[in-house]
């Protein structure tokens, strides 16, 4: 608690620490949301589909 | 009437004349049942108080800050090139970065542009070709700045698909959706396509830097 504490003695400090942390929080936000999306959607997505589509040959792809 | 209302009152309350202040701790009051509150109330500081308050504060203000960058990133990034200003952009391309002999392809005004640095036997090669015998005559040197840089679009005459590079009959190009060859200066050579690969405008700014379009 001391820790957190100190960091309320000064205004300047304490916004700072708010500021920076939202830059922090925001990396950290936007990696655990992408976690969290890959895995609810796995096997449905891409990057995960790509082998079945690129290896399966182009029939489909018959105009030139 | 009221008179006797009110004494009734007070007698029922003990106080039995006498101003006393009212107050759940006071003794005098022990015959009334009032719950107790101990367990509600915290024993901290007020320092240790007054710092989960500051926490608690800090913390909105941090998830406000958050959202509120964000909020401004999605405004300030609706103000960068727009899809029409990046389909007429250009595209500089760090030659250093080829080998001899080697393609690459980058993409401009959304085709593919290839770019291949052509070693001295691959330029003979397109040189010694006897353009009379050519479906599009054209001279290798028509087709090229400098002859160790050959810049086309990379889209087959026929019908617009993408061929493959280092492949086909002729040392070039083919193009898989009909089998249409082109040669290492992207002449067509043989299969249905009508036309040799598109020269893009392009200029070298320096000696190291290559700008399409």
């Amino acid at each position: 608690m001391s820790f957190i504490a100190s960091l309320f003695q000064r205004n300047s400090i304490y916004v700072a620490t708010i500021f920076g942390g939202a830059f922090a929080f925001q990396g950290f936000f936007d990696v655990a949301v992408t976690k969290w999306y890959e895995n609810h959607n796995k096997g449905k997505l891409w990057h995960d589909v790509k082998g079945k589509f690129l290896d399966g040959g182009d029939e489909d792809e018959d105009d030139e | 009437m009221s008179s006797l209302a009110y004494r009734t009152l007070r007698s029922g309350l003990g106080l039995k004349g006498s101003v006393r202040t009212l107050s759940s701790t006071s003794s005098s009051l022990s015959n009334y049942q009032h719950p107790d509150f101990s367990s509600y109330l915290n024993n901290r500081t007020t320092e240790k108080t007054r710092n989960i308050s500051y926490f608690m504060v800090g913390s909105l203000g941090l998830l406000s800050a958050a959202g509120a960058k964000s909020t401004v990133e999605s405004f300030l990034s609706s103000m960068s090139a727009s899809a029409d200003v990046l389909a007429m952009a250009k595209v500089e391309v760090k030659l250093g970065a080829i080998p001899e002999g080697k393609n690459v392809l980058v993409k401009w005004q959304g085709k593919p542009v290839f770019i291949r640095h052509r070693t001295p036997d691959e330029i003979d090669e397109a040189n010694d070709v006897d353009i009379s015998t050519l479906r599009d005559p054209q001279n290798d040197a028509d087709r090229v700045l400098k002859p160790e840089w050959l810049v086309m679009v990379g889209i087959c005459t026929h019908l617009g698909c993408v061929p493959i590079g280092e492949a086909g009959d002729f040392g070039g190009w083919f193009c898989p959706c009909h089998g249409s060859h082109y040669d290492i200066s992207g002449r067509i050579r043989r299969g249905p396509a009508p036309l040799n690969l598109e020269i893009p405008a392009y200029d070298f700014t320096d000696d190291e830097t290559l700008l399409v379009g």
